[in-house]
């Protein structure tokens, strides 16, 4: 552990890649002024290694943040409060407990990663792109990290314009249709959840005659609010949270938006946009209101479990290698919001571990899709055949992350499916087993998928592209090569991400009343 | 006629002189129109700074450190309200001048008459503001209307230009009459023209128990319907698309936050500050009607493909927004809620007006070029031909989005608030309130679309921009963006409309 003596790091990981941002923003004109004649192309590049620098020092400030972290200690670390508008109480309030920080280091590689793996396919206005990007990183890493429920809004919000931008100005032919679903679906849930932040404010302020701390989270939580509040307000903010993880049956952006992004926003869009709305969940919905999370869990639990069932069958039929994966989102965030709902230890550590095995394994899988998609420029199933023999590299690795997502153990994928089964089968056994049926459907799909695309003889569409279709290249296997070993570390060793997540979930539950029946990790590792 | 009695009034006589100045300076030296220009917006930052000097603010600052008034009983008084909203509609004069240039000079359209004529119509909102006489409040009315009726018709020579502001007239002076019969009866009623006395002999004789009297529900119905067509609410919207469109698009900004600004204190003055007592009765009608504007509005606003008509349905949509302030000054018991609603009035009303004269301006700003139509197409891939005019525009539509942390957005914020604090129906009232905001979310954003997802086409011709342009859409992104992201700013214009607020509903 380091000490990082009084240095706000939290406000330091947030807003570097908003300094990072408007340099890109002011570099161009900056060298206009000062006469220095770069040709665009060499512009260009100055715009991707900028934007990655970005990524690599709020990287290493995550990693920081996790070394300085310390894991048993209870509560809140690195709180930093200032008043942003006295008038309401409102203040910009950050701090960190295991389960931001294990979703802010997801990010900051996610971003990373996806940053490197846009240098090629983006070719047109790179600065833009580049800018949405840190922008982007900006909202979610801020949602991860805010502690006072204006400010979390205010980031939530923050996320939605460069993602709309993202998929809207450099997505495939249907982006447009696509963007305005996705920025439609997600602003409607959020400004309900608006109201429903402004309701709990309100009666805090005048439950306590002042608007001090109505907006702080650890305050609001301490509070108690009556039950008729709580079922409203739990929907308003259910009804944002759960039109981002998307559970079923308000996922229907979610295979279009896939599907139009460039492969890195697919990977962000994945690997971390989905997880706000489980983090909101966790983080928000049952502490705030756990009378009404009690009693809607059985309802949210069968729209779990109806979407993890639909998403994997829905998916076996799916054409197209983004819409497939798309729809495998939709079963495994099933399995989040069914492990949230379960409230005991193995259910919601299962979730959260879900969460951060998703991100990974389908972060891999979208830049996968990106790969094939550079050179074929197409993505369709029916197409494709015989990759094996062509691409070894790429075939191994295609069917490594197929392995990890249908749930392989000892892959990341297998932990946090079955940890939710198990608090599944704790809570009711026949919704553990009937939510079981999901793995073997997703065995389906994925293996369906492997076998098409992999196996068998090469295709004349394959064939006809003749040296085009060149094996993964340097830059693509830097990319995966951190993904592949975080499966691997994560199946191996989920402690590493479980000892960190118990306690504040345990906190959680507490707040819930739920019985904790002792750590999951230990079921794990004996 | 003393040196204070003169000060309280002197924002309000500066641009009357600068009206004055334009006008005698254009019958002298014609064809300057640098110098009216320079004189123009020179006198207006006067004017800002006086009314910023003599307050009064609510934090003790400026000359008047309580409000004072002129005349006994008051005809005009200079309360928090008033200086606020002298700011604002000298910021919207400011604005719209420094528009102006670039659609009209390539037109041949005489500049210093649009000036002076902006400059009247100004004035009568900041008499309106401070109106403590319905006869004030009424002719401030007219002051403010009358130019606006010629700036609607500006461009003579064109046909559309004509027909908006034939029915801006007719209905305008329509509308005007009915207030003026229900001001009569109000008048009959409680033997004032007063404001405080109407307060008081309404409070003395009517507590809700009784029903209304039927001469004081003929006045209250002929005055709802008489301010409901000037901040044109549904039904009584029917003129605005026209007019809007018609109008020269700098005049369509201003027509869009001016007069509609200038309505609602005029509706802060009369109903919440004179028909106090009589709150709960309008409640439920305006209520409705609130919802029914916002999504009226925004239903409309969905199909347009001409930006200066979805702009104008979606000012229908601002004002049902607005309105529920007003909703909850009329239904909340308690006194610190009503006052919210009112807060949210005010606050609203100045974020609107620089975001969407700001949205108007860009619409200007490609219009220099005569020919240019306002249809959606013309700003295809605006984002590259344009950066920073898009860019804006963006800034723009995000705030009237409601995207945080932008000024549209803590608006809508403290509007949706002050209605949860209410609670009962209010809430559902809420819950409109924001479908409505995602349903416009579609539109706005579809401008981003074209600006930025669309490729121009071919015959798009570069766009050329005035300094006075770029000046002023920067001032008011820079109003958009520091009401939603400085504290310092947020905060003081809370406390300000909160002050006013409290002061205007007597708590």
């Amino acid at each position: 552990m380091i000490d990082l003596g009084r240095l706000d790091i939290l406000s330091l990981i947030i807003f570097t890649p908003l300094v990072g941002a408007l340099v890109l923003l002011l570099l161009a004109p900056l060298l206009k002024l000062a006469r220095v004649d770069i040709e665009a192309e060499r512009q260009d590049d100055l715009m991707r290694w900028g934007a990655l620098l970005t990524a690599l020092i709020t990287f290493v400030l995550s990693i920081l943040l996790a070394l300085a972290f310390d894991n048993e200690a209870t509560g809140f670390q690195f709180v930093q409060a200032v008043d942003w508008i006295g008038f309401f109480g409102i203040q910009y309030k950050v701090g960190v407990d295991g389960i931001s920080l294990v979703l802010v280091l997801l990010t900051t590689l996610l971003t990373m990663i996806s940053i490197v793996a846009s240098f090629g396919p983006i070719r047109t206005r790179v600065r833009e792109y580049m800018i949405s990007f840190l922008v982007l990183e900006l909202g979610m890493l801020g949602v991860f990290l805010a502690l006072d429920l204006f400010l979390f809004y205010v980031f939530w919000e923050v996320v939605l314009v460069p993602m709309y931008l993202i998929i809207g100005i450099w997505g495939g032919t249907n982006r447009v249709y696509a963007t305005l679903k996705f920025v439609i679906y997600t602003l409607v849930g959020s400004l309900l959840m608006l109201i429903a932040i402004l309701a709990i404010a309100w009666t805090y302020s005048q439950a306590t005659g002042t608007w001090v701390g109505a907006f702080d989270y650890v305050k609001l939580v301490e509070f108690g609010f009556d039950p008729t509040l709580q079922f409203w307000a739990f929907l308003g903010f259910f009804l944002a949270f759960a039109i981002k993880v998307p559970m079923w049956p308000l996922h229907t952006w979610l295979p279009d938006a896939h599907t139009e992004a460039p492969t890195a926003g697919s990977v962000i869009l994945a690997g971390v946009l989905l997880k706000l709305g489980g983090y909101g969940l966790i983080r928000l919905n049952l502490p705030l209101f756990p009378d009404a999370a009690n009693d809607l869990a059985p309802f949210i639990i069968a729209l779990s479990i109806a979407g993890m069932l639909y998403g994997a069958i829905v998916a076996i039929r799916q054409p197209d290698l983004k819409r497939l994966i798309a729809y495998s989102s939709v079963s495994h965030m099933g399995f989040v919001t069914l492990g949230i709902f379960t409230f005991n230890q193995q259910g919601v550590q299962g979730a959260v571990f879900q969460m951060v095995a998703h991100g990974v394994i389908t972060g891999a899988l979208f830049l996968l899709v990106g790969v094939i998609y550079e050179r074929t420029h197409d993505r369709t199933i029916a197409k494709m055949g015989g990759l094996g023999q062509r691409v070894p590299v790429f075939a191994t690795l295609m069917v490594f992350f197929s392995l990890a997502s249908a749930g392989l153990p000892g892959l990341a994928g297998f932990v946090g499916e079955f940890l939710v089964l198990l608090g599944a089968v704790t809570w009711e056994p026949w919704v553990g087993y009937v939510a079981g049926f999901t793995i073997i459907f997703a065995a389906v799909y994925l293996l369906y998928m492997v076998q098409n695309i992999i196996m068998g003889d090469v295709t004349d569409f394959l064939k006809g592209l003749g040296s085009r279709l060149t094996d993964v290249n340097p830059i693509e296997a830097a990319t995966l090569a951190p993904l592949v070993l975080l499966t691997i570390v994560l199946g191996l060793f989920p402690a590493l991400v479980l000892d960190l997540i118990a306690l504040p979930l345990e906190q959680v539950l507490d707040i819930v009343g739920a019985v904790a029946p002792g750590d999951a990790s230990a079921v794990l590792l004996p | 006629m003393t040196g204070d009695t003169l000060l309280t009034l002197l924002p309000f006589l500066i641009v009357v002189a600068l009206a004055l100045a334009i006008i005698l300076i254009d019958l002298f030296l014609p064809d300057h129109d640098d110098l009216i220009m320079a004189v123009g917006v020179g006198g207006l930052v006067i004017a800002l700074v006086a009314a910023l000097a003599i307050g009064p603010l609510p934090w003790d600052m400026g000359y008047f450190a309580a409000p004072a008034s002129i005349g006994e009983p008051a005809l005009y008084t200079r309360d928090l309200m008033t200086s606020l909203l002298d700011l604002a509609f000298i910021s919207i004069g400011l604005l719209t001048l420094l528009f102006a240039p670039d659609y009209l000079v390539p037109r041949k359209l005489p500049l210093p008459e649009f000036a002076a004529t902006l400059l009247f119509a100004i004035s009568g909102g900041m008499l309106i503001a401070g109106g403590q006489d319905l006869l004030v409040l009424f002719i401030g009315l007219e002051l403010l209307v009358l130019p606006g009726y010629l700036l609607a018709g500006f461009a003579k020579r064109d046909g559309l230009s004509t027909e908006g502001a034939i029915k801006y007239f007719l209905l305008g002076s329509f509308s005007s009459a009915i207030l003026l019969f229900g001001l009569a009866f109000v008048l009959g009623f409680t033997g004032s023209t007063q404001v405080s006395d109407i307060a008081a002999s309404l409070g003395a004789i009517f507590d809700g128990s009784k029903p209304l009297p039927l001469a004081l529900a003929m006045g209250l119905a002929m005055l709802t319907v008489g301010v409901l067509f000037k901040i044109a609410a549904v039904p009584f919207h029917y003129w605005t698309p026209d007019a809007y469109q018609g109008s020269p698009t700098p005049v369509t900004g201003y027509l869009s936050v001016g007069p509609k600004i200038a309505a609602f204190a005029l509706i802060l003055r009369i109903f919440v500050e004179a028909l106090e007592p009589l709150r709960g009765e309008w409640a439920l009608v305006v209520g409705v009607l609130a919802a029914v504007t916002m999504t009226v509005g925004n239903l409309a606003a969905l199909g347009q493909d001409n930006i200066k008509r979805m702009l104008a349905y979606s000012s229908i949509a601002h004002t049902g927004y607005i309105m529920v302030g007003l909703v909850v000054f009329a239904t909340a018991e308690d006194p610190e809620v009503a006052a919210s609603g009112i807060q949210g009035v005010l606050f609203y009303s100045v974020a609107y007006a620089f975001m969407n004269l700001g949205a108007f301006a860009v619409v200007a700003a490609l219009q220099r070029r005569p020919g240019v139509t306002s249809q959606l197409a013309t700003f295809a891939g605006l984002g590259y031909r344009a950066a920073v005019p898009a860019l804006l525009m963006t800034v723009f539509l995000l705030s009237l989005t409601g995207i945080p942390p932008l000024a549209g957005f803590f608006a809508k914020a403290i509007v949706v608030l002050s209605a949860l604090e209410v609670g009962g129906n209010m809430t559902l009232l809420a819950v409109i309130m924001m479908l409505n905001a995602a349903m416009a979310a579609f539109y706005y954003l579809r401008v981003v679309v074209y600006m930025y997802m669309r490729q121009p086409a071919d015959e798009a011709a570069p766009v050329s921009i005035g300094w006075y342009t770029r000046v002023g859409l920067w001032l008011a992104a820079a109003a958009t963006i520091l009401i939603g992201l400085f504290p310092a700013v947020t905060g003081a214009i809370l406390e300000w409309t909160e002050a006013a607020a409290v002061a205007l509903t007597r708590l």
